[in-house]
């Protein structure tokens, strides 16, 4: 059977004002008819250059140096601006990655639904928007009548994918590309868009490309996966196996990336006494003016403690108020309740003085905002080592404790990759010797196998300064194989705090099995 | 856009105006002008001042004159001239449809050529289009309108014979005369107003072109024209609707360079003339009408920027 599509010695470079740059080297694949192709790769792999590549949307400097890439017998190369109105959305559907980015702010999701269907399958306006009512229903979404004449903002960020998901499929394909559809969604709406798309691909047996740089998930929903690094691809195998027998020592650094909840990376007990105490800490964002009520408090009445080297987790999805317990116990936030610090107790952020906040330190989710594009990285960790009695020759050791060359603190944020702006910003809440370090979703926006060494070298700090961490995450895998205990947050309040061991437990309360259940662990 | 956010913007309108008022009435009577005396001129007797200083109830305290003035104000009553004798508020609500004309025509100018032009900038980025479009931006922000008026009247009026130099004609009058009268006043104005809104348009739109609903839109098989106008236009223009609301502003007091090159009778030029003469009432109508016309101006803006963004809530 002729495949889907089918790449051969595809090879591309970008020309920069720094050199040539290889993006894609003899890259040769094919999807067969109702097939599913996981590709994954790290960040800056080449994963996306090849969808631009499929998609014919490369930007100008890229340089196509030899190869051929089909979909079934059109030759894409060669097909001309003109041919290719009638292959995008009508041939090839996409789907992307960050729903609340990929539609337009301005118009209805009906609109950007029934616009293809228009161009595409000659539908009537008043025929497309039946249909698109049809197709929102086929995707799940409750009143599609209603949903119609919505606009972006005011639907959830799964209800926006599942209208994008309709409208790859609305045009009924030969492929859908895919990249890292459920990536910027929470982990249950993730697995639920996963649930539809296994749903959907079983109905209408589309071929797809499925791109992510999770091969724990790709490996549950694809029938072959193929391996990205550097532009090559590495390996290529059937999903079943990859898990089980990686082949190649960069799929099987991958494969140990993934974390798995059976295999546990911390092995003591703490026992110490309590480090820091939370009661019944309530946030409340804006205030009750003439004309407004007060919007609900982002957190209500949360109580936990943390014990002196503990790690304790903290999940629950997007605007459970995780973020809004970090910025109350860092004073960055207004609260109402108590904490004590050991024996002191603190009323209020007007009583954390420079001792509590040397003790309780943050890193953030996103480094490229936390860290000050206009400070070198010796500045960075300059001042609060200054602030906290050190002084500037501690730099190469808080540098090398993070691991990274003491010649890093001459360079610039933007110099540094990902992970390594977030080694800076773990060395800077170091800097301050904390006894708490509150981890806000800091490897959220990182590779897999980034996030499996930045979690190495928290466990290596804190075996080296007997350091807690309160660790705020969205990954239930991740966090059950670090924290001592997990605190289960829903809708501000805290619906679960128990110790790991009892997690696969009777008494859980039923969001937290759901949480369990949404993010099920690698297959083999 | 509620009901309720109409009321309550209406009432913040009432709010601004208030306010205004009082600054205003406080200013004028800071300033160093007594009402008898532009009255009756330095000659008249001391007790003839008197006399008018009692029926004008100037020697009652501020605040019994300042609501005595908000009350006939709130009835349209804005008093009489001191200069002509004439009541002020027909004079200047005159004076500001005068204004307004030249500001609304000043706008359609700048939308029709402002937007395509600022477009076609981000579009043709760094081509002959994109050169010519920050010439223009440049040219109109550093020039002076006092430079640009006179060289339209040296080119259209003088070399050419076009167009007549100054003075106003009302529309209902001759109206093909009265718009031959105000092509070069408000082409004048519009210059600035180009020169703001291309800029922002086109850096606008390079904006919107980089973001993931274009790619989108692009890869859904949408020819150009259509991601174009459907996609980009909408969201390009928002800064627009903004950066006009603010122009208004400008439009209203700060043409008045303009109004007295080409003798057009609006509303700042008369204010001008008032300040010069001490005439306290028409200071006091001018200033006031001009900050109404302002808040009112604004107030149009947001409900635009919230009909062309939906993600804005009004409730």
């Amino acid at each position: 059977m002729n495949p889907v599509l089918s790449v051969s010695g595809y090879t591309l470079d970008y020309v920069t004002s720094g050199g040539t740059h290889r993006a894609l080297d003899d890259v040769s694949l094919a999807i067969a008819p109702g097939e599913v192709l996981g590709l994954v790769g790290e960040s800056g792999s080449g994963k996306s250059s090849l969808v631009w590549s499929i998609m014919r949307h490369l930007p100008r400097n890229a340089r196509e140096l030899q190869g051929a890439i089909h979909l079934g017998d059109t030759d894409l190369r060669r097909a001309t601006p003109k041919a290719l109105l009638g292959i995008r959305g009508r041939r090839i559907g996409m789907v992307f990655q960050d729903p609340s980015t990929s539609l337009n702010p301005t118009l209805t999701l009906g609109r950007q639904l029934t616009e293809v269907l228009v161009r595409h399958r000659g539908f009537s306006k008043a025929a497309a928007w039946q249909e698109g009512i049809e197709l929102l229903r086929r995707v799940e979404l409750h009143q599609p009548e209603v949903l119609m004449r919505r606009y972006p903002h005011e639907v959830s960020g799964g209800e926006k994918q599942r209208v994008v998901i309709a409208t790859a499929f609305g045009c009924r394909p030969e492929l859908i590309l895919f990249d890292e559809p459920t990536t910027a969604l929470d982990v249950i709406t993730g697995a639920r868009i996963l649930d539809l798309f296994r749903r959907l691909r079983a109905e209408t047996g589309v071929a797809a490309l499925y791109i992510s740089h999770d091969l724990g998930l790709v490996s549950r929903i694809a029938d072959r996966v193929a391996v990205m690094r550097r532009g090559k691809l590495v390996e290529e195998a059937a999903a079943s196996t990859i898990f089980r027998a990686p082949a190649h020592e960069d799929t099987r650094r991958l494969v140990d990336a993934v974390p798995r909840p059976e295999r546990r990376l911390v092995f003591d007990e703490p026992s110490g006494p309590v480090l820091l105490g939370a009661r019944d800490i309530a946030v409340q964002y804006g205030r009750k003016t003439l004309f407004r009520p007060a919007p609900p408090p982002a957190t209500r009445n949360v109580s936990l403690d943390v014990r002196e080297g503990e790690i304790l987790g903290v999940v629950g999805e997007s605007g459970s108020g995780k973020s809004s317990i970090a910025r109350a116990l860092t004073g960055l936030a207004e609260f109402r309740g108590g904490i004590r610090l050991g024996k002191r107790p603190i009323a209020g952020v007007a009583q954390m003085d420079a001792a509590y906040r040397r003790a309780v330190q943050i890193v953030f989710q996103h480094p490229d905002t936390s860290l000050n594009p206009r400070q070198r990285v010796g500045e960075i960790l300059g001042r609060p080592l200054r602030m906290f009695g050190g002084d500037a020759r501690e730099i190469p050791r808080l540098l090398e404790q993070v691991r990274l060359p003491a010649s890093y603190a001459g360079r610039w944020p933007h110099q540094l990759s990902g992970g390594e702006k977030q080694r800076v910003a773990i060395a800077r809440a170091f800097a301050a010797k904390p006894a708490l370090v509150i981890c806000d979703e800091i490897t959220a926006a990182l590779d897999v196998s980034v996030q499996a060494s930045i979690i190495d070298l928290l466990l290596a700090l804190r075996a080296e300064h007997g350091t807690a961490y309160l660790f705020i995450t969205h990954d239930l895998n991740l966090i059950r194989q670090i924290a001592h205990r997990i605190a289960v947050m829903r809708r501000g309040e805290l619906v679960d705090l128990l110790a790991v061991d009892a997690l696969q437990g009777e008494s859980v309360h039923p969001y937290t099995r759901e949480l369990i259940a949404a993010s099920p662990t690698p297959v083999g | 856009m509620s009901a309720s956010w109409l009321l309550r913007r209406v009432l913040l309108i009432a709010y601004t105006i208030l306010v205004v008022s009082l600054l205003v009435f406080g200013i004028t009577q800071v300033l160093p002008a007594d009402a008898a005396v532009t009255l009756l001129g330095e000659n008249a007797t001391p007790a003839a001042l008197e006399a008018v200083r009692l029926k004008l109830g100037l020697g009652d305290p501020v605040w019994l004159q300042y609501l005595r003035w908000l009350s006939h104000v709130l009835t349209g009553d804005f008093g009489v001239s001191m200069r002509t004798g004439q009541p002020v508020g027909p004079e200047m609500f005159a004076a500001l449809s005068r204004s307004l004309l030249l500001a609304v025509g000043a706008i359609l100018v700048m939308l029709v050529l402002a937007v395509p032009l600022g477009m076609l900038a981000a579009l043709r980025q760094g081509r002959l289009v994109d050169m010519f479009t920050s010439l223009v931006s440049y040219l109109g922000v550093s020039l002076p309108e006092f430079v640009t008026a006179t060289l339209m009247l040296m080119l259209f009026a003088d070399r050419l014979q076009w167009l007549p130099a100054t003075g106003y004609v009302a529309p209902l009058e001759d109206f093909w005369d009265s718009v031959r009268h105000l092509v070069l006043p408000v082409l004048t104005a519009s210059v600035i107003l180009i020169a703001h809104v291309a800029r922002m348009v086109r850096s606008e739109t390079l904006d919107v072109l980089h973001s993931d609903y274009i790619r989108a839109a692009r890869l859904k098989g949408l020819p150009e024209p259509v991601v174009l106008l459907r996609h980009a236009l909408r969201n390009a223009l928002l800064p627009v609707v903004t950066i006009v609301a603010l122009d208004v502003g400008y439009l209203l007091g700060g043409i008045i360079v303009i109004e007295e090159i080409f003798a057009l009778p609006g509303i700042g030029r008369q204010l001008v003339v008032a300040i010069t003469a001490r005439d306290l009432p028409s200071i006091q109508a001018g200033a006031l009408i001009m900050a109404a016309t302002y808040a009112v101006a604004n107030s149009l803006a947001d409900m635009a920027y919230a009909f062309l963004d939906r993600r804005i809530r009004y409730d």
